[in-house]
């Protein structure tokens, strides 16, 4: 009984000291932004007038229906990351969008209205080549899906398999496309490189082979992309080398051989180098493609033809020409042509397809964002007006993922920055103080020159902070008059100041792609973005945090490093977080791959980080290298340290800087890379802050924490994977001596591997292989019950390793990503941050994760409030931060202490962008905001009128009994 | 509790015979790894949230495997299947933002028989039938959200420290009066009762029994309900 009760004492206490949401916070400091990522696919919803639809396919392996109106989701599938949900294509046909995903291995039907699935078919094993929708007498009826060695035929109604056949000789041709024009007939074009064509037409009802026959072609390579259906059934190629072009008639009668035209005869000439390409459209499926068509020359030449009756005239010439599209809108076909205006803007014309005359009143300017990129893609919407004309909207994809929807005359409808879909790493910055504020603190930081000019200076200074706090209330005294929906507080760069907490941040995001975002943490927008050219698609990044906006009047300053994966060279991009403009400092220019970089607290004298970085040759580089710099870094050479990992060979090494810059080597730790290999090395986080040395234990004794700064949690996984012999590994190494404090070894276990390293304590997550389920294991590092030297810490100093002790649980879920909450001063309890695949944040207490939970509860554990153990982890929906704002594919939890110290700043990103604040202990330095003004007064006045009228009352009382 | 532990055992004690046949797909997704050259599978099931619209939540829910080893997607019937799984145990799930289902843990042998169990994190062989094709209830929408603690003049009055404070105030002022109004005999006949009460001959001086009944009283508040209890008893 006594067991229970303190069961049930402490499920109360855990119930209160738990995080939650309350409802009426929704949506006042969190927010969260769903992105797709760099569209592949994208098509209008043609169907009807009034339709808003866009539907679109991505590289992040994502469907989607976007508002055309808006550029908000109407629904968004996720699939598996990597190429088993990579989607090869998307077709769509009036509400369906059919897509093909995992290299011809699913073939989909979304019903595109509501998200849902239509049918879902798994296709047999072949790499996928091509598909296509096949109209019957003018109905789409059936997708061809056509494949290395097979083509299929499914129903769109249902998916089912109507016929498959083997292609012939499938391992020496190379079938590459697929064509109906809506006859009996399906055709399979095939190309053996350098020798021949091959053409079969398939009976669509049953599948039978009705012609075969081939072309020779020897100066064709492949059909994509410089061959295409064009008109009724004629097949265009061009070729560079000949300069000709060759079109062949598909009709079973015509057995002609290939016709060719030289370019020169048509007054045509390809760019030396480029590989010319046809581009052609076929409105609807079920009819012949259009006999119009493109030929690109150029990257910047494209030409719009015509094929009538086995003659090729040239209809329009378009030089200078980014992007050529065509779109359909009832019968009538146009074409679109992105054209470079002048250096900020393009321009969007549209164009007859039948004659190339241009239609007029139809130009759209795009104007380029100097801090973006070029455009990459064009797709258009075309529909007819009351009157009968052609009018259009144009979504334009750039080369940094932004999507732009405009329309005419050039109105930007909305855009999308796609490359926040995959951000990598992010840094929170604090907001510059005001002018008024940083008057202020320039009065502290000048020199004094005068009794009288300093009181001047005082007294201006307060005139000016009156005159701020006047404008401040007339300003809310202005917008309460207005209606609330009225007042919008729109951010902008200028207005950008730190508020009283600290709360608000600048957050600096760096993007997969190459863009770099500062977004304002407190509403979401962007307030700047910039655009790095030159970054390859595989580079790895480091973003830094040089100088903090506390040096008023230096700017603030980030470093991000740009490591390219495959050469290993590094550049410096060095900017101002707040405004992200370039900084004019010239970073040093680096000859050798960087490996490793170290952020030394030591500032030069314009308050600037300096940044070591170790290159393949063990050379230091420092960042900046003032003589200012120099010195410093020669008077403390001896106490910098630092460690490199090479996860192939299984080698941890340390090494010592020495005063010339080179450095040499004192530890080395040798993990064999044939047993077990390294996969996680996590040190503590820097700004990281440890309010109590030891915990009060339940006896009035203190046990110390074993805190030292420099300790390393190396974690490998075994090389063998067989759930029996599988384990993975623990190591604590000091980064300075190389002594290892610590190893534990979790058997029939493997990865994935979360790791946390903060404080005194390490917590990780792997798969218990035997048991099929995900584990925490926590390990705590205590010194004991005295302290050695509670000074200062020395690596070199500590002969006692620390007692450590260890804890597993049972976790109810897979696990994608984790982190510890921060605060300012580490006051505040921690809670672990756990990102689940269902897209929730779980806030974990790290209470749970304790490994001096008792077995069995003890007077002495209930007076340090430890919770009996319990071998399985529970998950609340109470204890997620972001309630049903899932985030999708979170791939990282970035956190930030604020000026509160109960209040921690958290960014989910992956897909999604979540940010929102936590407080692991509750409000306990702020007023709640649900805080009852009117109780607390009228209590108060209350109060005050019974001692009123009870003095009174004792007065009379008083002066009767003395009467008496 | 018990109620729900009993029909498990009796699926436990039916299955046990089944469930050896199923003892050769005890490698997990581990063993399987290194042979996905064999047979795929697909897990088929059904999604039931009672009173709601399909359109209304199947957009954005969809069916994991395993965490994200293998997503599947909903149709607009409400149905699902997971295509191309290697045989193996699986914990599959439905992850809704808004709806909450209880996840289930498919076996697939090597020859693609199917099984379906309550998941069990704890006893992990302990196999309590689930019907497969998967039938997953919703059991009802995510609690996300704590209700904040609302002030209000009923939850002031009916706290016990409040109710212990009032009673004997309104006993200490309104039993004087009562008894003041009422004349010399009935003054006599509660004095009379009282010696009653009293077997102890010898009256207890009036003051000393004033103290002793507030000591009693700041007790009962102080120390709750116990110290009222025993007061209670003591007075009897």
């Amino acid at each position: 009984m006594a067991i229970f009760i303190s069961w049930f004492v402490y499920f109360f206490l855990l119930f209160r000291f738990s995080f939650a949401v309350f409802e009426d916070q929704v949506g006042k400091f969190d927010w969260r932004q769903q992105y797709i990522g760099k569209v592949r696919f994208a098509y209008f919803d043609t169907q009807s007038q009034a339709s808003k639809k866009l539907l679109l396919a991505t590289e992040q392996n994502v469907v989607a229906s976007l508002n055309s109106r808006t550029g908000d989701l109407f629904w968004r599938q996720v699939d598996k990351t990597g190429p088993e949900g990579q989607i090869d294509t998307l077709l769509f046909h009036g509400q369906d969008a059919v897509v093909i995903a995992g290299n011809g291995r699913l073939l989909r039907s979304w019903e595109s209205n509501i998200g849902g699935l239509n049918w879902e078919m798994v296709l047999d094993t072949g790499s996928f080549q091509a598909a296509a929708l096949i109209g019957v007498q003018d109905v789409v009826k059936y997708v061809a899906v056509l494949k290395k060695a097979a083509i299929s035929l499914h129903y769109l109604s249902s998916g089912h398999q109507k016929w498959v056949e083997n292609l012939p000789d499938s391992d020496t041709i190379q079938y590459q496309s697929v064509y109906s024009a809506g006859g009996t007939e399906v055709l399979v074009l095939g190309v053996v490189p350098h020798s021949h064509l091959t053409i079969i037409a398939f009976n669509i009802e049953d599948g039978e082979i009705m012609d075969q026959r081939s072309v020779d072609a020897p100066w064709l390579s492949s059909l994509q992309p410089s061959c295409a259906v064009v008109g009724p059934g004629s097949l265009v190629c061009v070729d560079a080398v000949t300069a000709s072009l060759y079109v062949l008639s598909l009709n079973k009668e015509d057995r002609a051989a290939m016709q060719q035209i030289t370019l020169q005869a048509l007054g045509l000439e390809v760019a030396p180098g480029f590989q010319p390409t046809v581009l052609s459209t076929q409105p609807n499926p079920a009819r012949p493609a259009s006999s119009q068509w493109f030929l690109q020359l150029d990257l910047d030449h494209y030409i719009l033809l015509q094929l009538t009756g086995g003659l090729i005239s040239p209809l329009r010439d378009f030089k200078p020409a980014f992007l050529v599209s065509f779109a359909t809108s009832g019968e009538k076909t146009v074409a679109a042509v992105l054209a470079p205006k002048n250096e900020t803007s393009c321009s969007v014309s549209l164009f007859s397809a039948d004659s190339g005359r241009r239609l007029l009143d139809t130009t759209v300017i795009v104007h380029l964002d100097p801090n973006g990129g070029m455009p990459e893609k064009l797709y258009v919407q075309a529909f007819l007006k009351k009157d009968d004309s052609v009018g259009y909207r144009v979504l334009v994809q750039t080369e940094d993922h932004t999507l732009t929807f405009l329309q005419q005359p050039g109105r930007v409808v909305w855009s999308r920055e796609e490359a926040l879909a995959d951000v990598v790493t992010m840094e929170m910055v604090d907001l510059p103080l005001t002018g008024t504020q940083a008057e202020l603190e320039g009065e502290f930081g000048k020199k004094a020159d005068g009794l009288l000019h300093m009181v001047l200076k005082r007294l201006s200074s307060q005139l000016i902070l009156l005159q701020a706090w006047l404008g401040h209330l007339w300003k809310l005294f202005y917008d309460a008059r207005k209606p609330r929906s009225l007042v919008k507080n729109e951010v902008t760069i200028e207005t950008l100041a730190r508020d009283e907490f600290n709360l608000q941040k600048m957050m600096v995001m760096v993007t997969a792609s190459g863009k770099l975002f500062g977004i304002d943490s407190k509403s979401g927008t962007v307030l700047w973005k910039h655009y790095l050219r030159n970054v390859q698609a595989n580079a790895a990044f480091k973003l830094m945090v040089q100088r903090t906006t506390a040096h008023f009047p230096h700017p603030p300053q980030c470093t991000l490093l740009i490591k390219d994966k495959e050469t290993g060279l590094t550049n410096l991009h060095v900017f101002n977080p707040i405004f992200g403009k370039k900084s004019h400092i010239s970073p040093p220019v680096l000859a050798r791959p960087v490996l490793q970089t170290l952020l030394l607290p030591l500032m030069d004298q314009d308050y600037s980080k300096v940044l070591l970085l170790i290159d393949s040759e063990y050379k230091v580089t420092a960042f900046p290298s003032t003589k200012n710099v120099l010195q410093q870094l020669q008077e403390t050479a001896s106490s910098i340290f630092f460690f490199l990992v090479d996860s192939s060979q299984g080698r941890l090494s340390g090494f010592r800087l020495r005063k010339d810059l080179s450095t040499e080597l004192i530890w080395e730790v040798v993990i064999p890379p044939e047993v077990q290999r390294i996969v996680a090395v996590k040190g503590k986080r820097a700004n990281e802050h440890v309010h109590s040395q030891g915990r009060v234990m339940g006896d009035r004794s203190v046990l110390y924490k074993y805190l030292n700064p420099n300790l390393l949690a190396v974690v490998t996984e075994s090389t063998d994977t067989h759930q029996e012999r599988s384990f993975v590994g623990v190591f604590l190494i000091d980064g300075v001596t190389g002594r290892i404090i610590h190893e534990a070894v979790q058997r029939k276990a493997r990865g994935p591997i979360h790791l946390i390293h903060s404080e005194n304590w390490v917590v990780y997550v792997y798969w218990n292989a035997k048991f099929r389920r995900n584990e925490f294991s926590v390990l705590e590092l205590f010194e004991g019950m005295e302290l050695y030297n509670s000074t200062v810490f020395s690596s070199l100093d500590r002969p006692h390793l620390p007692q450590v002790l260890q804890q597993s649980y049972i976790f109810p879920s897979s696990i994608r990503t984790m982190e510890a909450t921060l605060t300012e001063k580490g006051i505040t309890s921690r809670h672990l941050l756990v990102g689940l695949p269902s897209g929730a944040v779980l806030s974990l207490p790290k209470m749970f994760l304790d490994p001096r939970r008792p077995e069995v509860v003890s007077e002495q554990s209930r007076e340090e409030n430890l919770i009996p153990y319990a071998p399985e982890m529970p998950i609340r929906t109470e204890w997620y931060i972001n309630y049903n704002q899932s985030v999708s594919r979170v791939r990282g939890i970035y956190t930030a202490p604020s000026g509160l110290e109960s209040t921690c700043l958290v960014v989910a990103y992956g897909l999604d962008i979540y940010q929102t604040r936590v407080y692991p202990s509750k409000q306990f330095d702020v007023l709640k905001d649900d805080y009852d003004y009117v109780l607390i007064s009228s209590v108060l006045f209350g109060l005050f009128f019974a001692t009123m009228i009870s003095k009174r009352l004792a007065q009379v009382k008083l002066l009767n009994r003395a009467w008496r | 509790m018990q109620r729900t532990a009993w029909p498990s055992w009796l699926f436990f004690l039916a299955q046990l015979a089944l469930s050896l046949g199923f003892s050769d797909l005890e490698p997990g997704p581990g063993g399987v790894a290194a042979q996905s050259s064999g047979d795929r599978f697909k897990i088929e099931g059904r999604a039931i949230v009672h009173g709601v619209k399909l359109q209304d939540w199947i957009s954005t829910a969809r069916v994991l495997v395993e965490g994200e080893e293998h997503v599947g997607f909903l149709r607009t019937d409400g149905s699902f299947a997971v295509n191309d799984i290697p045989s193996g145990s699986y914990v599959v799930e439905i992850a809704s933002p808004t709806y909450r289902f209880e996840p289930v843990r498919v076996d697939i042998t090597s020859k693609g028989k199917m099984r379906a169990r309550l998941v069990n994190y704890i006893k992990t062989s302990e196999v309590v039938r689930q019907p497969y094709p998967l039938q997953m209830k919703s059991t009802g929408p995510h609690s996300f959200f704590v209700k904040r603690e609302t002030w209000g003049w009923t939850d002031f009055l009916m706290n016990p420290m409040v109710m212990m404070m009032v009673l004997p105030l309104l006993i200490i002022v309104l039993l004087p009066k009562v008894v003041n109004t009422n004349d010399p005999e009935m003054r006599r006949e509660m004095e009379q009762s009282m010696n009653m009460l009293n077997p102890n001959h010898e009256l207890p001086d009036v003051s000393e029994f004033m103290t002793k009944l507030f000591s009693k009283g700041s007790g009962k508040s102080g120390s709750g309900s116990k110290g009222g209890k025993s007061g209670a008893v003591k007075r009897r």
